[in-house]
């Protein structure tokens, strides 16, 4: 907070205020895309945490999120264990999984473009594999229990309720991730990152343990997808290898940090609310053309969203490589300039 | 205040004129919905319309509006659809279902996917909305979990099981059986479900062969040769594949070049009646029998489905999504004109009570047992002849008899 001018302060404290009253205020539709947003939005940091800070691309992520959605959704349908017990087996799940990673990557100097073929390897060998494991559901999918009287009131021990108690949930998480991040960043450990991130020779030569702090991230990163996959499987209550762990959802998970700006705190939460909500305002805006006959209804418009979406990269890598959270931070002065801050 | 320059236009931007600007364009989405329930229904109708299932979404869509007209000119009651693309995705689903709800529909019909509909079936059970299910094969959407769904395709074991029974159909009217079969099947998750659940099932039918051979092969491959080469090392007399479109091309081909010639193949995936399969390889394309959910050509509502569908559409084939979407479509518009009203609580009451008997897919009158599943719809073989697609089992929707065992590919004609 330090680090915002007033009119920033005021800009978040906004901003937290309306995420708090979604839910009052919103309707069913608005409610669940803001879901979609705030998931993206933590799915955005945690993906950040080890590009942005510590310099590894990962195109994988869906791997942690699927193992965090089956172990806990497992834990749940077949041992009775609740969510609230099982997201700690989730977690451990998922971060064994980034160690072996991380092990091999770091261990074996595989860097840059060949680690992120590596995520992509064992996330489709993940996927699979769960498409071959019966007792997860296979093909046939996994299916939580939910009962009528499930999806009423609060009960997050087992993680069931209303759609109101999933929003906040999940507001909680991106919140959480958002104030570790920012911890993280500020102290020794976020210098130690972004030391390696820009140098890693540089950084080795004056001490710094590569190995121990590139896994440190792998180990963060991949528990909260973990966790990400929690909320996913019990929000949704059902998995399928393809739907959970396909391709395309890794590269989702990167879109967010991408247009909001790569290495910032606030730019995957600024991508995300800035991505799904102009998606659908378009795809609203070329069902209202069609309807007042501005585009004639016979013209194909389906997957319009996909093709802002990638147009939406293709421009920000172009003209805003650093995202447009640091554009907009500097044309609004959200943020105070660097000899001012305290 | 602070404003700054602007490059492009040299104005002063401000940060007010920023904020009205947000709020205008703030403003402009509408927070709340206006639901309500109109005189006249509101059916949403959530389908993939673009990622990987679109083709099928686009069929879906088409099935819906061919219905309309159709069942316009039969005294059913004019509603209004309501169109949303759920992109092949879980989460997109369910926020679009919300979106229906919010835009004054009560009652959807979708949504082609299995864990799509099953997401969705969890929004329509908390808004008390009735779900008519045009196409999804997972049992547990209709295990009792939820009140408010309708489905009238057929749960994925009743699939498997029928592709059997229709095989024993088949060959008792042709009078000849293989004893032996190998299967080839693409290893992608219907592949491997499909597969799984007739490996399984097979004991249960006394079928007169069994498998020599299972050969899992990469959907997206260029070549099947090897996968081809060695099914036919086997010797046995039925292929039965399980193909996405491709990879039933390629299968065929690589077949003829080997100059395998078996009793004959069974598809139990999409693939062999899809129009490009037909089209690309001609009178190579015949004599495959493709089981499948399909409709009976021999009803009085599927004879007025084909007229339409070949005045509207005559290069496309009609298939299982554009005829189980029609009737789904029947399905809520009978429901809507027996409740005389768009309440979703009376729609749910008569759709419990739906007899329908003019309808288009295979079986007897549509019903709903207290799950709300349609135990009684049954799968149709049908087989490829000259570039179309004939009914030959079960009996009651068959148009002709099956060509059994297939000709040799030098002798079609």
């Amino acid at each position: 907070m330090n680090d915002l001018t007033p009119f920033g302060r005021a800009a978040l404290l906004a901003f937290a205020a309306l995420l708090l009253a979604v839910p009052w205020i919103a309707s069913g539709y608005v409610l669940s895309v803001s879901i979609i947003c705030l998931y993206l939005a933590y799915m955005g940091q945690a993906w950040n945490l080890m590009l942005g800070f510590a310099g590894l691309l990962s195109i994988g992520h869906a791997l942690f999120v699927g193992l965090g959605a089956y172990t806990s959704g497992y834990l749940f349908t077949k041992l009775g264990v609740p969510p609230a017990v099982g997201v700690v087996a989730a977690v451990a799940v998922a971060m064994a999984m980034g160690s072996i990673i991380g092990y091999l990557g770091f261990r074996f100097a595989i860097g840059g473009v060949y680690f992120a073929l590596l995520t992509i390897a064992f996330s489709e060998f993940v996927r699979i594999l769960l498409d071959h494991a019966k007792f997860l559901g296979g093909t046939e999918g996994m299916f939580l229990p939910v009962s009528q009287e499930s999806r009423r009131g609060v009960d997050l021990v087992n993680l069931r309720g209303s759609t109101e108690m999933y929003y906040y949930v999940i507001l909680a998480l991106a919140a959480g991730a958002f104030l570790m991040c920012r911890a993280l960043l500020n102290g020794r450990v976020g210098y130690y990152w972004r030391a390696i991130r820009d140098n890693p020779e540089a950084a080795e030569a004056v001490g710094v343990d590569i190995f121990r702090f590139r896994m440190y991230a792998v180990l963060l990163s991949s528990g909260m997808a973990g966790v990400a996959g929690v909320f996913y499987a019990f929000y949704y209550n059902n998995l399928f290898p393809e739907q959970v762990l396909g391709i395309e959802r890794s590269i989702e998970v990167t879109l967010a940090p991408i247009v909001g700006g790569v290495g910032t705190l606030f730019g995957p939460i600024f991508g995300a609310f800035i991505l799904t909500p102009m998606g659908e305002l378009l795809t609203e805006a070329v069902e209202g053309f069609k309807q007042s006959g501005l585009i004639a209804k016979n013209v194909k418009t389906d997957g319009v969203k996909l093709m802002f979406w990638g147009l939406a990269v293709a421009l920000i890598v172009l003209l805003k490589p650093k995202g447009l959270w640091p554009w907009v931070c500097e044309r609004l002065r959200l943020v105070k300039p660097p000899g001012q801050r305290g | 205040m602070t404003s700054k320059k602007s490059a492009v236009t040299g104005k002063a931007i401000r940060r007010r004129s920023v904020l009205a600007g947000g709020a205008a364009v703030a403003a402009a989405v509408p927070l709340r919905f206006a639901a309500g329930q109109g005189k006249t229904l509101k059916i949403g109708l959530n389908v993939p319309r673009s990622g990987i299932q679109a083709n099928f979404g686009q069929d879906s869509v088409r099935g819906v509006e061919l219905a309309l007209e159709v069942l316009a000119g039969k005294g059913y009651p004019k509603v209004e659809i309501v169109h949303v693309d759920n992109e092949t995705k879980v989460d997109v689903g369910r926020a679009q279902a919300e979106k229906l709800i919010d835009q004054g529909c009560t009652m959807i019909i979708g949504c082609y996917d299995s864990g799509i509909t099953s997401a969705v079936a969890q929004v329509c059970e908390q808004k008390s909305i009735p779900l008519v299910v045009n196409v999804a094969a997972a049992p547990q959407i209709t295990d009792g979990r939820f009140k408010t769904v309708f489905r009238n395709f057929p749960t994925g074991p009743m699939i498997a099981s029928d592709a059997f029974l229709l095989q024993k159909e088949v060959y008792e009217i042709a009078g000849k059986a293989p004893k032996s079969a190998v299967m080839l099947h693409a290893n992608d998750t219907f592949g491997t479900s499909q597969k799984d659940a007739s490996v399984r099932l097979i004991g249960n039918f006394g079928m007169p062969y069994k498998f020599e051979d299972v050969i899992s092969y990469d959907p997206a491959t260029r070549d099947l040769s090897a996968e081809v080469r060695k099914a036919k090392a086997t010797n046995a007399e039925l292929v039965w594949i399980i193909t996405r479109l491709n990879d039933a091309i390629m299968i065929v081909q690589e077949m003829v070049k080997q100059r395998w010639v078996p009793m004959g193949i069974v598809s139990t995936g999409p693939g062999p009646y899809d129009d490009p399969f037909l089209k690309q390889l001609g009178k190579l394309s015949d004599d495959i029998i493709n089981m499948v959910p399909w409709f009976d050509p021999n009803k009085a509502m599927s004879k007025a489905m084909i007229a339409a569908w070949s005045k509207k559409f005559p290069d496309r084939t009609l298939n299982t999504s554009v005829s189980h979407s029609f009737e789904a479509t029947l399905i809520a518009l009978d429901a809507y004109k027996r409740a005389g009203t768009s309440e979703p609580a009376k729609l749910i009451e008569a759709l419990r009570k739906t007899n329908i008997a003019d309808n288009v897919t295979v079986g007897p009158a549509i019903t709903f047992d207290d799950k709300g599943q349609n135990t009684k719809t049954r799968n149709s073989a049908i087989q490829n002849r000259g570039g179309k697609l004939v009914s030959v089992a079960p009996k009651q929707a068959a148009v002709t008899k099956p060509i059994w065992p297939m000709r040799a590919w030098n002798a079609r004609g």
